[in-house]
């Protein structure tokens, strides 16, 4: 490795949260070109309030949020999108009344409808979508969503994909095979950054964590060195 | 002599195809604005007038007069949309509300005031074809309000299908949070929107008001129709607004024929029967949540 990546996302100081509700409290997130990052904590630490913060769907209150060098705090989500951050959310992440197709379709709106050389590649990433283009996106099962909602985000091919705890409600078998398909997309040069409940999991498969409490950064380090910290396994791995 | 069935179900589709045209407009304002517009009526209204003026005092054509009243109509409903409720989109549902009912109020007497309290006939030649045999007859207007109709629904059905935009509209109404982060512009959504809805209740003002008068109060004589038929369909699904408006057409036509005058003779009571029934048995429509937003 030839040093420290580019920052591609710079997050310094931030406070946000919902309407007058304040969540987050001076946070702080680098995450490096290429890089796999995982935001760990317990409930209502303000992980997902963060994520939606960089998409502009929580309220920005203060501090920089920065993507690929420029300044994106405070823009409407679809600006955020456009400038190349995808993003999946934990619940109802898929448009359940379209099919499989039209929701990948929706995934390429902004580029006027999703290029050909797009479909096949997130197909060939996510092959069950392939035999279901006309499904309804509703009939399919809570791991199939997650790869659909996966595959959407993928479409406009964003150097930076977000995912909002995508192990959630999924059975325990699934979990594995659902950070196979996000070490993938690691894998094939897109930076990746998951909000996880599942902290060991998060931890074990990432290149570097963050962990959060009560809307405040209190750990960053690589995943190991996280999950090797006693203090870090005390306090929020559960030993 | 009762007319036959056959020609009161030729009835209930005209009467039917009004209220379609207007329910659609009203169930995707529903769905995609999240409102309930009682000022959608008026948009009818403004329709039945633009009709009239461009038939009677331009002297267009009728088809060409529909296409004028479509657009006229889309480009006024629009503008009204963009100064009332579009600046108050965040609102909430009842605040919507209450500024539709007011709004539609406002412009009923507005309209009263300037085009006068009376009625305002439109010619248009009318042919009639009898089918003796048979017993029913048909005559070309009936013919143009079904065909232009009908054609309205393929058209629509093929741009909520086929188009990135329609597809959008449909995923708007489904999630509009996840359509937001995926990249759509839902402001151009609503936008769309209000043009589709007000225009599409345009044509059915025009088509009213060559059929009977265009008057103020010719919109808000459908509003309760069109209501009915939005939730019998399921409240934001315009295919569902389409059957339940031809239901509603011709449950009201043969209601009218077989049942006691006694009984009929309220005319839009029927509507607000069918209502109560619906929204007691059926809260959510004929169709059911699956396929609401397609």
């Amino acid at each position: 490795m030839g040093g420290a990546p580019m920052t591609l996302l710079d997050v310094r100081d931030l406070d946000a949260g919902y309407g007058d509700l304040q969540v987050l409290y001076g946070v702080d997130l680098d995450v490096g070109e290429g890089e796999y990052v995982a935001i760990v904590g317990p409930n209502g630490a303000g992980k997902s309030t963060a994520m939606k913060t960089v998409v502009g769907l929580a309220t920005h209150m203060g501090g920089a949020i920065e993507f690929d060098g420029t300044d994106i705090a405070g823009l409407e989500p679809q600006e955020i999108i456009a400038r190349g951050v995808g993003y999946v959310p934990q619940t109802d992440n898929v448009f359940p009344a379209l099919t499989v197709e039209e929701n990948l379709a929706i995934g390429g709106y902004l580029l006027g409808g999703p290029p050909e050389e797009r479909l096949d590649a997130v197909i060939e990433q996510f092959p069950m979508l392939g035999d279901r283009l006309d499904t309804r996106a509703g009939n399919l099962s809570g791991g199939q969503q997650q790869m659909l909602a996966m595959a959407r985000a993928l479409i406009p091919d964003p150097p930076l994909l977000l995912l909002d705890e995508p192990s959630a409600g999924l059975a325990p078998d699934l979990v594995e095979d659902m950070f196979d398909h996000i070490d993938e997309v690691n894998d094939r040069g897109v930076t990746v950054v998951i909000v996880e409940q599942n902290a060991k999991t998060a931890l074990r498969r990432c290149d570097r964590g963050y962990v959060l409490a009560q809307g405040e950064n209190r750990y960053a380090d690589d995943g190991d060195a996280l999950l090797a910290d006693p203090e870090v396994r005390r306090q929020f791995l559960g030993g | 002599m009762a007319l036959p069935l056959a020609q009161e179900i030729i009835f209930g589709l005209v009467i039917g195809s009004y209220i379609a045209l207007g329910a659609i407009g009203f169930t995707l304002v529903y769905g995609l604005v999240n409102m309930i517009n009682f000022a959608h009526g008026e948009f009818v209204t403004i329709g039945a007038y633009v009709g009239f003026l461009s038939i009677q005092i331009a002297g267009l054509p009728l088809p060409v007069a529909l296409v004028v009243t479509f657009f006229g109509t889309a480009v006024i409903g629009w503008a009204i949309a963009r100064v009332t409720f579009e600046p108050m989109n965040d609102a909430g549902a009842v605040p919507l509300l209450l500024m539709s009912i007011g709004l539609g109020l406002v412009l009923r007497n507005l309209i009263r005031l300037v085009a006068g309290a009376g009625g305002r006939d439109v010619q248009v030649g009318v042919a009639t074809y009898r089918f003796e045999d048979l017993g029913f007859f048909v005559t070309s207007q009936q013919l143009f309000i079904v065909g232009v109709t009908l054609l309205v629904v393929l058209v629509l059905h093929l741009f909520l299908s086929r188009t990135m935009l329609g597809i959008a509209m449909r995923a708007t109404a489904g999630n509009e949070d996840l359509a937001l982060v995926s990249g759509i512009d839902t402001r151009r959504v609503r936008n769309v929107v209000w043009l589709a809805a007000a225009g599409l209740a345009g044509v059915a003002g025009i088509l009213l008001a060559v059929a009977q008068e265009a008057s103020a109060t010719v919109g808000f004589g459908q509003l309760l129709l069109m209501i009915t038929a939005a939730i019998l369909g399921g409240a934001g699904s315009p295919y569902g607004a389409v059957a339940g408006s031809y239901l509603l057409g011709i449950g009201i036509a043969v209601s009218v024929a077989f049942l006691p005058a006694g009984v009929t003779a309220f005319g839009s009571t029927m509507a607000f029967v069918v209502l109560i029934l619906v929204l007691l048995v059926r809260p959510g429509g004929l169709v059911n949540a699956e396929v609401r937003t397609t």
